[in-house]
């Protein structure tokens, strides 16, 4: 090749990596709709996705049945030990509750967040193809009522919000990626936050901006605040793992071990209504 | 490998990856087949081609997936074209070679990868990016490079003498 031709390639790669950076950073703040494209592809590759996905689950299951059957006499074991102290912890509780039913009933509490809460289940059938996004796409679209801005859980806590809709197809932001911010409390002593994802491959979640003198402890429970209109209040994020002060000096932040477990999410519920009141 | 074959198998492998690769997750970290497979014929067409259809398939990749356009496309091409400088001068027939430089680009890509998100305004620290994604996904390509190189090499040998014309970009 002449070296006048290899200089005209060299140029020709230059101007179109310039242009692609230059697209990148304008297209950054644009990623909550998918273009005709994107939609049909995503529509067209879920049904392979699902067969995939449901394959390899059963595949690792099979593989995976010696060494659970292991796991399983170790674990049962340990639980036939805990059953025993829970029982005694048991009676403690049912007293608690009785307890904690009548004085709820005095202050006209709605409490159960279930009860209160208006979902649609859907089947995780993908996950980001990178390491850095947390995202997962689920099997139900606009078509089953889905749309922009729900909150997403499962019985265990809090999964993360859909970020755009197709017609059978919905994507989730996880709080685990850096891009997701979520309202948060520290149930036990009322510390305000933000929950922000790190990278989405790893289930790791900061709680920052916790006012100084308000630090939580190990092992307290954060629960989404409820302000700003997606989350609703009171569910469940996860537990103080270990608190720092942030680099700033003037907050604390808090390192969260999630409720989820966000390398085995396999089922869902989409919150499409809610009653529960955002500043009780 | 002819270029609709290799994007075939950039398909194939994205389905995997997104569908059920999250079953073989250590730690939430999954292999990225699709750098592998763009890494892997970087090595072994040199760094024209392999930077010409790490593009494609990093293209291909942005389409499909949807998000950040570019992102992907600019990453592959990074590293199909460091792969490439491979190409002539490392032992090919060698599977710990071809981990080796698996690991190396899949280090280039991430870290390049990185640099990208500051564009959009993705802010993920360098210690927990190298903790908790860099790092890890290039050990763990390296790991899958060393199992599947041998069935890779075999397979475009075959095609390399089944096709007498290569591509050239």
């Amino acid at each position: 090749m002449s070296r006048l031709t290899t200089g005209k390639t060299l140029f020709l790669l230059g101007v179109l990596v310039v242009l692609i950076i230059i697209g990148l950073h304008f297209s950054a703040g644009n990623t909550d709709e998918l273009t005709p494209f994107e939609s049909t592809t995503r529509e067209t590759l879920s049904p392979v996705q699902r067969v995939v996905s449901v394959v390899s689950g059963k595949v690792t299951d099979f593989f995976a049945f010696p060494v659970r059957l292991y796991k399983l006499s170790e674990h049962n074991r340990q639980l036939e030990q805990q059953v025993t102290e829970l029982q005694e912890k048991l009676a403690e509780y049912n007293e608690i509750k009785a307890e904690n039913v009548r004085l709820k009933e005095q202050l006209s509490f709605k409490t159960s967040l279930a009860g209160q809460l208006n979902t649609v289940s859907a089947e995780v059938i993908g996950r980001a193809a990178d390491n850095w996004f947390g995202i997962a796409i689920i099997n139900k679209g606009s078509a089953n009522g889905i749309q922009q801005d729900m909150a997403v859980i499962t019985p265990a806590g809090l999964v993360g919000r859909v970020t755009n809709v197709t017609n059978h197809t919905a994507e989730v932001l996880l709080i685990t990626d850096p891009r997701s911010g979520v309202g948060c409390l520290v149930q036990e002593n009322r510390a305000p936050g933000i929950v922000e994802g790190v990278a989405g491959g790893s289930s790791v979640v900061n709680m920052v901006h916790i006012p100084s003198d308000l630090a939580p402890k190990k092992g307290n429970r954060v629960v989404t605040s409820g302000f700003g209109s997606v989350f609703p209040k009171g569910i469940p994020v996860g537990t103080v793992h270990k608190t720092r002060r942030e680099e700033s000096g003037m907050f604390k932040m808090a390192t969260l071990k999630t409720f989820v477990d966000f390398n085995r999410l396999e089922e869902v519920l989409v919150i499409t209504s809610s009653n529960v009141d955002p500043v009780t | 490998m002819q270029p609709l074959s290799f994007l075939l198998f950039v398909l194939l492998a994205f389905i995997l990856q997104t569908a059920a690769f999250n079953y073989i997750a250590i730690y939430g970290i999954k292999p990225d087949l699709v750098l592998i497979l763009v890494i892997l014929n970087g090595f072994l067409r040199g760094p024209r081609e392999g930077a010409f259809l790490g593009f494609a398939a990093g293209i291909l990749q942005d389409l499909v997936s949807g998000g950040y356009f570019g992102l992907n496309a600019l990453t592959k091409m990074t590293s199909g074209y460091l792969a490439g400088l491979g190409e002539g001068r490392l032992y090919r027939d060698n599977r710990v070679i071809a981990a080796g430089l698996t690991w190396i680009c899949t280090l280039g890509a991430q870290l390049v990868f990185q640099f990208l998100l500051l564009l959009v305004n993705v802010s993920v620290p360098v210690p927990a990016a190298l903790a908790y994604v860099i790092l890890p996904t290039a050990f763990y390509n390296a790991l899958v490079v060393l199992l599947i190189y041998g069935y890779f090499y075999r397979y475009v040998q075959k095609d390399q003498s089944n096709n007498a014309e290569f591509f050239n970009p």
